[in-house]
């Protein structure tokens, strides 16, 4: 369970002060699938970048499990990336001298409690969840968008992740590939009960949330269960 | 750090050399080899001046002793049972006795001041390599008179008109000519040309050889002195021990005995050091370019790549991983790089054993040994490290949103 309180993150630029989030309060269930929606600048990117522990906030609080995450330092925060968090990013984010196995295998390499073969089995599975297996071979730039989307999903999940984080991760796609991802995160949020955290400003998306977080001027303005989410 | 990061590390450097820009790979690659060429060109090429000069010393000059005169003689005295004491000591391949005598060469219009050296055949050939040196004719015989070698610098090119002649000669002599000798000691006589020698070394070049037993004559009676006696040692035996030898017998008492190394230090040591001078600052100039490079290359690729590196960051890769990668890179473009200039110095150095570089003076050969090359790759590869590991170090510990804001 993630418990978010009185989050705050402000930002001088020059003499101006800017609250990129201004009290954000928020409990998010074990197997969610949260959309965090609004406006550009609202603040979502912030919030999803405060509690993946890729910022630090200006003050305010986050536990994951019990956790007080913003005590840990920066070694204990990149561990915690590592074997409890997950990423998909709107530009995908791969590493482009890789091949597809590899940069889904990566994050699995660090981890100590993986042998070789269960690295190459556990990245295997996922490719071939992801459709993407008969490629496994290819670089990132032989690769469509939407697949090199389905790759960065299949590296955040790679080490089944306790909460996987994704910032419009359809931005970059058409319609064809934002629903193929979005049906992907569906499939592993019902299979898996997999903890999901989205990001996006595309009204449409909110189908295929459980709960759909609104920010405006960093402030929470609704937060309301999705009954007739998919 | 453990074995797992490291092999992540070093998989990332890897791919990034293989499937990055081939072009800055090569280049950087090629700079590197350039540079370790430059650190070891100069200084083999001294190396290879210094042992030119000390074999040619050796040779021609002092062979492995040297037993001169004491201060305030003019001639080392008694050198019948001296030659017999030395030739029979353990460790001795052959003493011989040299001695000089400046004369006036004449060869039909030409006149050329010479210093005319008086040996004993037999056992200058033991000490000296000047009998392979023959060009024209035949090296002397024991008790040849009338009969001289001299020099090709000095013999001199019946083609080449004495204004225009680089050093004086006696304008074209040929084996079986006919040459006017005049002593200082106003003594004249006719010698017939028996060879023509070439050694590369001046001083040999330009002086005549005539036999002990011609100088005899010039001096009018039995030739029992020596300016200089030269020493050479059995395969084995070290100059210092004939040195300790010849003075433990008391040779020491008739001349002055200096090992081939005594006298170096006081004549090529200086020469010696201004190369090592030079060599040190070569060496200090190439490795600095190379840190400076490599620095240069790594900076532009952790810059480039920061968002990668913030991206690597976020999806928990450790901030060492990621410095590690960079160094990786460096390691292997400094070992490509050592690896290409090491076999480009080995190109030149065979080219230049067969095509030295002559001079009337010396000539020059790349003298390079396996410790050279171990040495120099140690450096290079030490100051690889450190200009690519310093940019890496700095860019693993920005934050992840800078990073990936780039």
């Amino acid at each position: 369970m993630i418990e978010i309180t009185d989050l705050q993150r402000i930002y001088h630029m020059g003499t101006v002060e800017v609250r990129a989030l201004d009290g954000v309060t928020l409990d998010i269930e074990k197997g969610e699938f949260v959309g965090i929606m609004g406006a550009s600048g609202s603040g979502k990117t912030t919030l999803l970048h405060m509690v993946g522990l890729l910022d630090r906030p200006t003050s305010g609080r986050i536990t994951i499990d019990g956790l007080d995450v913003l005590r840990l330092t920066d070694y204990e925060k990149t561990m915690f990336r590592l074997y409890k968090l997950g990423y998909v990013f709107q530009d995908y984010a791969l590493v482009p001298d890789l091949t597809v196995m590899e940069n889904v295998s990566l994050p699995a390499m660090l981890r100590k409690d993986r042998s070789e073969e269960q690295v190459k089995k556990d990245s295997s599975e996922i490719l071939q969840r992801t459709g993407l297996y008969d490629r496994r071979d290819h670089l990132p730039r032989e690769l469509s968008g939407g697949q090199q989307q389905r790759v960065s999903i299949a590296r955040a999940m790679v080490n089944k992740p306790d909460i996987l984080f994704a910032d419009e991760p359809c931005a970059n796609l058409d319609s064809e590939n934002s629903r193929m991802v979005l049906d992907l995160f569906h499939e592993i949020n019902e299979e898996l009960k997999q903890t999901i955290i989205m990001v996006s400003h595309e009204d449409w998306h909110k189908d295929y949330f459980h709960r759909i977080v609104r920010l405006k001027d960093g402030k929470v303005t609704s937060d309301e269960k999705n009954l007739s989410a998919h | 750090m453990g074995k797992k990061e490291l092999k992540v590390a070093f998989l990332l450097a890897l791919r990034s050399l293989q499937r990055g820009s081939r072009s800055s790979t090569i280049l950087t690659v090629l700079i590197i080899g350039m540079c370790f060429t430059n650190m070891i060109f100069l200084p083999s090429m001294f190396s290879g001046i210094g042992q030119g000069i000390t074999k040619q010393l050796v040779d021609y000059e002092t062979s492995n002793v040297l037993i001169s005169p004491k201060a305030g003689d003019q001639y080392i005295t008694d050198l019948d049972a001296t030659l017999d004491l030395i030739n029979g000591m353990p460790g001795v391949q052959r003493a011989s006795p040299q001695y000089s005598k400046g004369a006036t060469f004449k060869y039909r219009q030409r006149v050329l001041g010479v210093s005319v050296r008086a040996i004993s055949p037999s056992d200058e050939k033991e000490v000296s390599p000047v009998y392979t040196k023959m060009v024209a004719g035949s090296y002397l015989g024991e008790g040849d008179t009338g009969e001289i070698i001299i020099g090709k610098p000095m013999a001199g090119d019946a083609t080449v008109r004495q204004e225009d002649e680089f050093q004086a000669s006696l304008g074209g002599v040929r084996v079986g000519d006919s040459i006017t000798v005049e002593y200082g000691n106003g003594y004249t006589k006719d010698y017939r040309v028996k060879g023509i020698y070439y050694t590369g070394w001046s001083p040999v070049d330009n002086a005549a050889f005539v036999t002990r037993t011609d100088m005899e004559q010039v001096e009018g009676k039995a030739l029992d002195k020596a300016d200089y006696i030269t020493v050479r040692a059995k395969p084995g035996y070290t100059e210092q021990f004939i040195k300790n030898e010849l003075l433990a017998y008391g040779v020491g008492e008739n001349g002055k005995v200096q090992t081939m190394t005594d006298l170096l230090s006081k004549s090529v040591g200086k020469v010696l050091q201004s190369f090592a001078i030079i060599n040190m600052v070569s060496l200090i100039v190439s490795v600095i370019i190379t840190t400076v490079v490599l620095f240069i290359v790594i900076t532009i690729k952790t810059l480039s790549s920061r968002k990668q590196i913030g991206i690597l960051k976020a999806i928990g890769v450790d901030k060492e991983v990621i410095m590690h990668n960079y160094g990786f890179q460096v390691m292997i473009l400094g070992i490509l790089g050592i690896i290409l200039g090491i076999v480009i110095t080995l190109v030149l150095a065979a080219y230049m054993m067969v095509h030295p570089i002559v001079t009337p003076e010396w000539s020059a050969y790349l003298y390079i040994t396996p410790w050279d090359l171990v040495i120099n790759s140690v450096i290079l590869f030490c100051a690889a490290v450190v200009a690519g590991y310093v940019p890496a170090y700095q860019v693993s510990r920005e934050d992840i949103q800078s990073a990936m804001r780039a």
